[in-house]
């Protein structure tokens, strides 16, 4: 386990008679930024907090940075945690949360003041260091909650929905964030959201949580290829164009033989599961060229790690 | 700009007492310079002088002679710097739960005892500044009679023996609680249940129970204490038996609190 950052085995977790979290398995590596994903109440924050020494759970085992879950204390000194419902003291300042928290994990009040200088430039805030968080807005304390995970050198960072509740250009502020964090420090991210373009944008791998069991995990391709194999594709053509490239398609024979017309200019073409999507994309495009039907665009649907997410979590 | 430079090292663990000050010292600006603490402070004072101006007038009328115009003072200050504490410890976890900060601080290596020795020992820097303004009101009551030494020794000694009991018990409670609404309505009706005794009628007080009620009883103790010395003028050494029931009350507090605080979780009783 040399360069695993996160290990679990049979990870279980009840509250009362409900089943949260049902013996999970994990492995993530060093520097890995993992993408949690799951439904609501799927486990993912249960999880977060049995690895995070918060919960203590049922059954199974688990390590984080090379150390054991049974030595809480030791776990805690090498994570960095954003909770999903973080709390700030509103009658703070940024500045004086952050260094206060610095002491906390032994630092002394002129270094937890200097990393708390440090890491507010870090996150953007340095500007408003001095200022009441209360008078903060949503993603500026979201920024400055990173800024506290970070604040004692963590080597894995667990991120329960950073992005919950920002506006789009909040969410890109975190997630760009989030992306420096882990390139420039090669830090082990675990990263909850319910953002699965920029997930798949930001993380190298996800796992899939449903139902308290885990229900993918691997490569953002790895996941995609096994539970969301592509099954139609979308052309777009010029709007008078569209009946003849329908009869252009059909004509030629492509495996999408039932084309039929959506609106003027789009064309659904179904798959044959077997077909690459790659190789069906071309034909697609090279009959179209040929008959002289300008092709706008093609896109292939259900190959994205959203169509994944619904076909893994759909209910049964 | 460039990042803080990345540290595979870990920091000094921090241990039980160097956390706790750090917590208190937390505390003590957030309630002295951000929170509750200056506007408590300010109504402590205007009900103290208010019952100061009474007693004075009564006195000058002779309906009150001097000693138990200090003594209603003394017994005022008391009651009313514990109940201040009683607020600020009731709140002190609870507080955090409800305000959904509890679970950073948990995320820290510091002993989760520290944070609530850190708080108890903020809340009572409440009756030490609360003993202060009081203090100023005795001298002044007290002029002339002799008093004044006995009356802020005894004073001083029994409202810490309560703020510290209050203390620990308001935390013990708000450890236990998940809003602060449970644990200030348990923490006021306990402390109303323990003032009921020194209300009972002079009959019920008589026989071995009731004495053991008035002893045990830790406010009706300590304002007997109060009334000991500075109205039946008896030395500070002569009835300290009636600080027993106020010291076992802040022994088993602490001990209680103790306990509960080396298992404090996020939600109460959920591991």
């Amino acid at each position: 386990m040399g360069d695993t950052a996160v290990w679990s085995e049979g990870l279980t977790k009840r509250y009362g008679a409900t089943l949260a979290v049902d013996s999970v398995d994990l492995e993530v590596a060093q520097g890995t930024v993992l993408g949690f994903l799951g439904p609501n109440g799927a486990g993912k924050t249960t999880v977060i907090r049995m690895l995070s020494t918060i919960l203590e759970p049922d059954a199974g085992s688990f390590s984080v940075a090379g150390v054991s879950g049974r030595d809480r204390v030791a776990v805690r000194e090498r994570i960095g945690v954003l909770p999903e419902s973080a709390g700030y003291p509103r009658h703070q300042t940024g500045q004086e949360w952050l260094t206060y928290h610095g002491q906390l994990f032994g630092r002394s009040v002129g270094e937890s003041r200097t990393r708390a200088e440090a890491w507010l430039r870090e996150v953007g805030l340095e500007e408003r260091g001095s200022s009441l968080i209360g008078a903060y807005s949503r993603g500026m304390r979201q920024r400055l909650g990173i800024a506290r995970a970070l604040i004692h050198d963590p080597q894995v960072l667990f991120l329960d929905e950073p992005t919950l509740g920002l506006d789009p250009a909040g969410q890109r502020q975190i997630l760009e964030l989030v992306s420096l964090i882990a390139r420039q420090r090669n830090v082990t991210v675990v990263f909850s959201s319910h953002l699965l373009a920029e997930v798949e944008e930001v993380c190298e791998q996800v796992l899939i949580l449903n139902q308290g069991r885990v229900v993918a995990h691997g490569t953002v391709a790895e996941v995609v290829r096994t539970a969301a194999a592509p099954r139609t594709a979308v052309v777009q053509v010029p709007a008078h164009d569209t009946a003849r490239a329908v009869a252009v398609l059909e004509h030629a024979g492509v495996t999408a033989a039932q084309a039929t017309q959506r609106r003027a200019g789009m064309i659904v073409v179904g798959l044959d599961s077997g077909e690459p999507p790659s190789s069906f994309a071309g034909v697609v495009l090279t009959t179209l060229v040929e008959a002289d039907v300008a092709v706008l665009g093609l896109e292939i649907e259900g190959g994205r790690l959203s169509d994944a997410f619904l076909t893994l979590t759909a209910p049964s | 700009m460039s990042a803080p430079t990345s540290g595979a090292t870990v920091s000094p663990r921090p241990g039980l007492a160097r956390s706790s000050a750090v917590v208190c010292r937390q505390e003590l600006r957030d309630l002295w310079l951000s929170g509750r603490g200056i506007p408590l402070l300010l109504a402590f004072s205007v009900l103290l002088s208010v019952t100061s101006y009474l007693v004075a007038s009564n006195q000058a009328l002779n309906f009150l002679e001097q000693r138990e115009s200090v003594n209603l003072t003394l017994q005022m200050a008391v009651a009313v710097g514990g109940l201040m504490v009683l607020l600020i410890a009731g709140d002190g976890v609870s507080g955090e739960r409800e305000r959904e900060t509890l679970e950073s601080l948990l995320l820290t290596p510091a002993p989760s005892r520290s944070l609530v020795l850190g708080k108890a020992a903020a809340a009572l820097s409440l009756w030490l500044a609360s003993f202060v303004v009081t203090a100023v009101y005795v001298v002044f009551l007290a002029r002339g009679v002799g008093i004044v030494a006995d009356a802020l020794v005894s004073g001083f000694l029994v409202g810490t023996l309560l703020s510290v009991f209050l203390a620990g018990f308001g935390l013990f409670i708000s450890v236990l609680s998940s809003s602060n609404r449970f644990s200030l309505s348990v923490a006021l009706f306990a402390l109303l249940a323990l003032f009921a005794p020194s209300q009972l009628p002079t009959s019920a007080q008589n026989g071995w129970a009731g004495d053991a009620l008035l002893h045990f009883d830790p406010f009706t103790a300590g304002l007997q204490y109060l009334s000991k010395v500075i109205v039946d003028a008896h030395g500070l050494g002569s009835d300290l038996l009636w600080l027993v029931g106020p010291a076992i009350a802040a022994a088993a507090a602490w001990v209680a609190l103790w306990v509960a605080s080396g298992r404090l979780r996020l939600t109460p009783g959920r591991r």
